[in-house]
């Protein structure tokens, strides 16, 4: 594998496609590192995809907000009076000062501190202080509105946001087969998911694509990285857990799929091994039977899902009843620094002493203070440390995992390309569709 | 002002500085000896909220950390394992704890706050810096004490990077 050493470069097409060749699985390093295809990741890909900024249920009366960010720009999404969602990028029109500083709470209005100006919740200028003595009363109000993301769409409760006015529909870019898995965890619950408590935020030196692609289903690093967690038996054997990967259009993927009938045997041999008593017992059924019910006999089968990655920088984890539904959000903060957003969710009408098992595994497990997160960061950070060398940072990273073997994998009645436990055809998928969004014309 | 006790100050501070040696030197198993077998180890996340909605953390949502003695030895267990490469060659710690402050608790225990300031460097010049406070109910064992319950506040809302060290 030759590398590609040249100084003189730049953003356009014809460059991009030299720097990631999904089909021979060749990806530069430059794409992990460079400040100008960081920038252009921000229009480019922030600007045009659906991002997650909320749920309902951190969202239930009117007023209620919460601050998030979609690439870099600060946001909020604030529930109006007719129960719809407001997505107002959280910059005064005046001077530009951050509005909302608070992580989440109930507001009626939104005052700026630097001159007093003030705003609703569809983020319209309403109060501009000294209106007749200051701007005797020429100030066209209507047109200093908070900047509004134009898109705002819900899925199952989950509300993303998007600055692409002709975007498809939210749930077409999810796809109905991604939401086929997706909706096990979403519809399964028996009181809907409620999140479990603020969001767990925490920095990490690593470029926001590279914790991306290993959640869109790099299966082949658990056993290296996450080795010390089977050493102690935290998890069994990895080939009792999952069997598969899959990928889907629009550069989403996930691993870690049990065949069916797995997770639920999985799940049933935890709640005796746990001891967590006749209600847990009773809820893994219940949880089953709703699958089969209420979704289908075959989503039951497979009870469970795994881990996957929501396109761009969107990734979640559920593995079994008893697990939360964890959401990562990779939030980039230039090409080698993210902050990780981990928010939480679990059924509300879950026996408590499921909630607590489950939340406080979560803890140890994928979290800031888990025994598999910290792991993973490291590696991440070893990566984006290293990326200023002249030679370092323009090497070609090898993806070349299973080319030649996809389609192998066929499974009835499961969606999606499937693909063996350990395989790099998710990247090559994911970085597909990021080269198809990077080389469009115009911002 | 609160009523400290100032006859058991010395004691529970030298008590306080022992454990924070204990981790410098990454005697773990050492450390874990200083809490008792039915001991809570609580490091709940800290929100930016508007002061009219300010309220301490809530007991039962999701957490940093949230676990007992079973779970800590596990951890101590990974990172014997060889394999637990957050700590992978390990990190250099120095703790400083200061204000120390101790209140009587309920059935002869003791309330001991204190404040920390934890450095921590990896590798070349991967470092960081932890502060918060924590609050202890120490119980006696015999001529000693032991940690029954440690309530970890940190101070920062967005961690520096996540936690493969103890406070």
């Amino acid at each position: 594998m030759t590398t590609v050493l040249r100084d003189a470069w730049s953003t356009d097409a014809e460059s991009l496609r030299r720097l990631v060749d999904p089909t021979r699985g060749i990806i530069s390093a430059r794409i992990f590192n460079d400040r100008d295809i960081y920038q252009r990741e921000l229009t480019h890909i922030f600007m045009r995809t659906w991002s997650y900024v909320a749920h309902d249920s951190q969202l239930r009366n009117p007023g209620d907000y919460v601050t998030n960010f979609i690439g870099e720009d600060p946001v909020i999404a604030v529930k109006d009076a007719d129960g719809s969602v407001n997505v107002l990028l959280n910059s005064c029109r005046h001077r530009g000062l951050q509005i909302c500083s608070t992580d989440r709470g109930n507001a009626r209005l939104f005052r700026c501190p630097f001159h007093g100006w003030t705003y609703g919740r569809q983020g319209q200028l309403v109060g501009v202080p000294k209106m007749k003595e200051a701007y005797c009363d020429e100030l066209d109000k209507s047109a200093r509105g908070l900047i509004r993301v134009p898109r705002v769409e819900s899925y199952r409760g989950f509300y993303f946001a998007n600055w692409d006015e002709n975007a498809e529909p939210l749930e077409k870019f999810l796809g109905a087969d991604m939401r086929w898995y997706l909706d096990i965890p979403i519809v399964g619950a028996l009181g809907g998911l409620e999140v479990m408590g603020p969001i767990m935020k925490y920095k990490m030196k690593a470029n926001w694509k590279i914790a991306s692609e290993n959640f869109a289903g790099d299966d082949y690093h658990v056993l290296s990285t996450h080795g010390s967690a089977f050493r102690v038996g935290f998890l069994p054997d990895y080939d009792l857990v999952a069997d598969y990967i899959a990928y889907f259009e629009n550069g989403h993927g996930m691993g870690d799929i049990p065949k069916p009938g797995r997770m639920l045997a999985n799940d049933m041999g935890m709640v005796q091994a746990l001891g967590l008593g006749p209600e847990a017992v009773a809820y893994v059924k219940a949880f089953n039977e709703r699958l089969r019910t209420r979704l289908s006999p075959r989503q039951a089968d497979i009870h469970g899902i795994g881990e996957g990655n929501i396109f761009p920088n969107l990734s979640w984890i559920k593995f079994g009843c008893f697990h939360v539904f964890g959401l990562f959000q990779w939030q980039p903060r230039g090409p080698g620094e993210i902050e990780v957003w981990q928010t939480v969710f679990f059924d509300s009408a879950a026996p408590q002493v499921v909630k607590d098992y489950a939340r406080m595994e979560m803890s140890q497990e994928n979290a800031a203070s888990g025994i598999f997160g910290p792991d993973d960061g490291e590696n991440f950070e070893r990566i984006a440390e290293i990326m200023r060398g002249a030679v370092t940072r323009q090497t070609n990273f090898d993806y070349s995992m299973g080319i030649g073997h996809e389609g192998e994998v066929v499974v009835e009645g499961l969606p999606g390309k499937l693909g063996p436990h350990y395989s790099e055809q998710n990247h090559r998928n994911y970085y597909r569709y990021y080269l198809e969004l990077m080389t469009e014309r115009g911002n | 002002m609160t009523a400290y006790l100032s006859d058991l100050k010395v004691e529970i501070e030298t008590f306080l500085y022992h454990e924070a040696r204990l981790l410098d030197d990454l005697r773990f198993e050492d450390w874990l000896n200083l809490f008792t077998e039915d001991m809570r180890y609580w490091m709940p996340i800290h929100e930016t909220l508007e002061d009219e909605e300010f309220h301490d953390p809530i007991a039962g949502e999701w957490a940093y950390m949230e676990e007992g003695k079973a779970f800590l030895t596990t951890r101590y267990e990974r990172l014997k394992s060889g394999m637990a490469y957050s700590e992978k060659p390990r990190s250099r710690t120095r703790h400083f704890v200061s204000n120390v402050l101790v209140e009587a608790g309920p059935d002869s225990s003791v309330i001991a706050h204190s404040n920390f300031l934890m450095y921590q460097g990896r590798r070349d010049k991967s470092e960081q810096f932890f502060v918060g406070r924590r609050e202890d109910r120490l119980v006696r064992d015999g001529s000693s004490w032991k940690i029954q319950e440690r309530k970890v506040l940190l101070d920062h809302r967005v961690l520096p990077r996540a936690i493969s060290v103890f406070f």
